[in-house]
């Protein structure tokens, strides 16, 4: 089952392998050299801007911050793992955020409440997308450009360009809130991971949506409804968008329509720097979470230094590149080793 | 290889059928399953809607001039789409390939004071190159050219700014080569032979529609286009028949590069100035003319008038909606429910056209 799924990416997953061998299985594996590299970026860092990066509320915003990231990145994750990808997550995340904050302000429902109702409106959207995408047979990335093009023009619809904030001061508290020095919201976001990690790893559902993404004939042959995991993969996407939008209302205080303006791009960078092949059939949860702190780093170096804004983008994008680059001439050589 | 998205297979039927389609008047299906046919009709009906609830939507000036000139930027924006989609890849790059294009243009005029010809050529010749550099990543490393395009769109953002900052002047370019005002405000009825004067059309057209033109003699005819068209189909087969598979992407993107350049340049013209936001609303409209037209995203056929149909029926949808006085914002929900329903009334002609067509 496991070859089916992914031939290439066996990080410490072969069978019978002594430790050393793993070890070096570890080494050469994607999450590695992440992990080398936003160590040595986040040293690099902290050391050029004079320990500045280690005072306490700087070392909180880079992680309150990097809850989002961390979030839309999966979403586009759980696409990518059957081969689809979601345009919309982007546009689903400000407006679950746009939607929740105003059931707070305008209809008064308790936090809560409107909490669990746009998560579960992200989940909606979700299962809208994954449904069009079955029912019509058209491309997914044609489909959810479409239902991107709505949203986005839903999302300002909740309030025009207006801005709702003074809602729930429970929720913004919680939001901004820290556990001993460790963000909320940088938990939430590391425990949702988790969560995914397991759904993909341990989860019949899960193994199932990666069986269906790695090889749809396969898959159909074993008894599974490709169909079916299509649709799952896009709910599982819609939820996890709203759940950045809430993690948006609760970290920022006021909310706009403005708001996933900016994370389409930044969904694809975190799966695709961390290894996600777009095919389909393969996950990687924490090569995503590793991808979203480099990029992290990357504008908080902006930010430190007092870069122009631009210098971000294009570095992103090289970054991006490269990453892309390397995992193919790796899985060349890994082929021509076979 | 490179197809960008994993079909479940039970498409695959369906778009060989589409491919054949697409190319010559399908054998075996009704007339009516020719997409360009109801995209027609369904423009036809949107006018006559338009125009019965608001008479200004004839109006010459108000209306029927300024459509025309966004149609032509809109049209070129598709085009340059589909030059990448004959292939079954993405230019997701195509807003910033317009934008760092329209940067040399006017820095050329603005600088060299260059005529407005030269500066349109140097600015093609700039598309081309970036267009061919994003096709050399792809078929030099194989990989995925939604990643690469992405990724180039990312860098090129960052990059455009930069240079309007640092080596332009702030985000737009004051220079008005000679012409270039002439090209924005004339239509042909400002010229006159004796009584007879043309119609009120922008001068732009003509250039959007020699793209366009061009574009459909070169995948019709020429031996480049239609090796480009088979590499689409079946890389493999292409390969193995000797066509210089890697050449032909790389040419592909760089002519891709090459349109979204002229739409650029054809966006400056509109707006009257070469300006750090050009390209900026291309990434949707580039999808919309091709993809509502029937050229498919697995690559191996295209169709250039259903782009231009696919591009006139958005923008009579956006000028209509205008006119109705909707926003901005919920222009776009209409705009992408009509993407919607569009492609999914396809599906449904298509099965019904093949049910018949497996019967008969």
């Amino acid at each position: 089952m496991t070859s089916t799924i992914d031939p290439t990416s066996s990080d410490a997953r072969r069978i019978g392998s002594g430790n050393a061998l793993r070890l070096r299985e570890f080494v050469r594996s994607t999450d590695f050299t992440l992990i080398v590299l936003a160590a040595a970026g986040f040293v690099v860092l902290a050391s050029t801007t004079g320990g500045n990066l280690f005072t306490g509320q700087t070392l909180k915003a880079v992680f309150q911050y990097l809850a989002v990231p961390i979030l839309v990145g999966l979403a586009q994750m759980a696409v990518l793992a059957v081969g689809q990808m979601n345009l919309s997550v982007g546009v689903v995340t400000g407006f679950t955020a746009m939607v929740a904050a105003w059931l707070m302000v305008r209809v008064g429902l308790p936090a809560p409440v409107a909490v669990l109702a746009a998560v579960l409106l992200g989940g909606a959207i979700g299962l809208a997308n994954g449904l069009l995408v079955v029912l019509t047979r058209i491309n997914g990335f044609i489909v959810t450009l479409a239902t991107m093009t709505v949203i986005d023009g839903l999302r300002y619809g909740v309030n025009g360009t207006g801005t709702f904030q003074n809602y729930s001061s429970g929720l913004v508290k919680l939001g901004q809130g820290s556990l001993v020095d460790v963000p909320n919201v940088f938990i939430l976001a590391v425990l949702v991971a988790l969560a995914v990690a397991v759904f993909f790893r341990r989860a019949v559902l899960g193994r199932q949506l990666l069986a269906s993404g790695g090889n749809p004939l396969a898959a159909r042959l074993s008894g599974i409804s490709n169909d079916r995991a299509i649709v799952m993969a896009h709910v599982l996407s819609g939820l996890l968008a709203g759940v950045a939008g809430i993690v948006d209302v609760a970290l920022s205080g006021s909310v706009n329509a403005s708001i996933g303006d900016d994370l389409l791009l930044p969904s694809f960078a975190a799966p695709i720097i961390g290894g996600v092949a777009l095919t389909g059939g393969v996950v990687a949860v924490l090569g995503t979470c590793l991808a979203a702190f480099i990029v992290r780093l990357i504008d908080v170096a902006q930010a430190q230094y007092s870069i122009d804004k631009s210098w971000v983008d294009l570095i992103v994008g090289a970054v991006v590149l490269g990453a892309v680059l390397v995992t193919q001439v790796r899985i060349g050589k890994k082929g021509a080793r076979t | 290889m490179n197809v960008p998205m994993q079909q479940s297979d039970a498409t695959v039927p369906t778009d060989e059928l589409a491919t054949e389609s697409a190319q010559r008047p399908p054998r075996g299906l009704p007339f009516w399953a020719n997409p360009r046919l109801g995209l027609l009709a369904v423009i036809v009906v949107l006018v006559l809607v338009f125009s019965s609830l608001r008479s200004s939507f004839l109006n010459t000036d108000l209306t029927l001039v300024p459509m025309q000139q966004d149609l032509s930027v809109f049209l070129v924006v598709g085009l340059a789409q589909l030059a990448v989609l004959s292939l079954g890849h993405m230019n997701l790059a195509v807003p910033r390939m317009a934008a760092i294009s329209a940067f040399a243009m006017g820095w050329c005029y603005q600088h060299l004071s260059v005529p407005l010809w030269l500066g349109l050529v140097a600015g093609l010749i700039v598309g081309a190159a970036v267009g061919a550099l994003a096709g050399w990543i792809i078929s030099a490393t194989g990989v995925n050219s939604f990643v690469v395009t992405l990724a180039l769109d990312f860098a090129l953002v960052g990059l455009v700014s930069l240079l309007y900052s640092h080596i332009g002047d702030g985000v737009a370019f004051a220079a008005h080569p000679a012409g270039m005002n002439t090209l924005r405000n004339d239509t042909f009825s400002d010229y006159c032979a004796g009584n007879v004067c043309g119609p009120p059309v922008p001068l732009i057209v003509p250039i959007a529609l020699l793209a366009a033109v061009l574009v459909a003699l070169l995948f019709r005819l020429s031996r480049v286009g239609r090796e480009i068209l088979m590499t689409g189909s079946n890389a493999r087969a292409a390969r193995l028949s000797g066509i210089p598979v890697s050449r032909r992407v790389v040419q592909a993107h760089a002519l891709s590069g090459t349109l979204a350049a002229l739409a650029g340049f054809l966006l400056a013209i509109n707006s009257g100035a070469f300006s750090a936001d050009i390209g900026n609303s291309f990434l949707l409209p580039s999808f919309l003319g091709p993809v509502l037209g029937g050229t498919l995203l697995s690559g191996g056929a295209v169709s250039v008038l259903g782009t231009i149909f696919g591009a006139a029926l958005t923008e009579v949808i956006r000028t209509g909606l205008n006119l109705l006085n909707f926003s901005v914002q919920d222009l776009n929900i209409y705009i992408g429910l009509v993407l919607l329903v569009a492609l999914s009334l396809d599906r449904v002609r298509h099965v019904l056209a093949e049910r018949r067509g497996s019967r008969a």
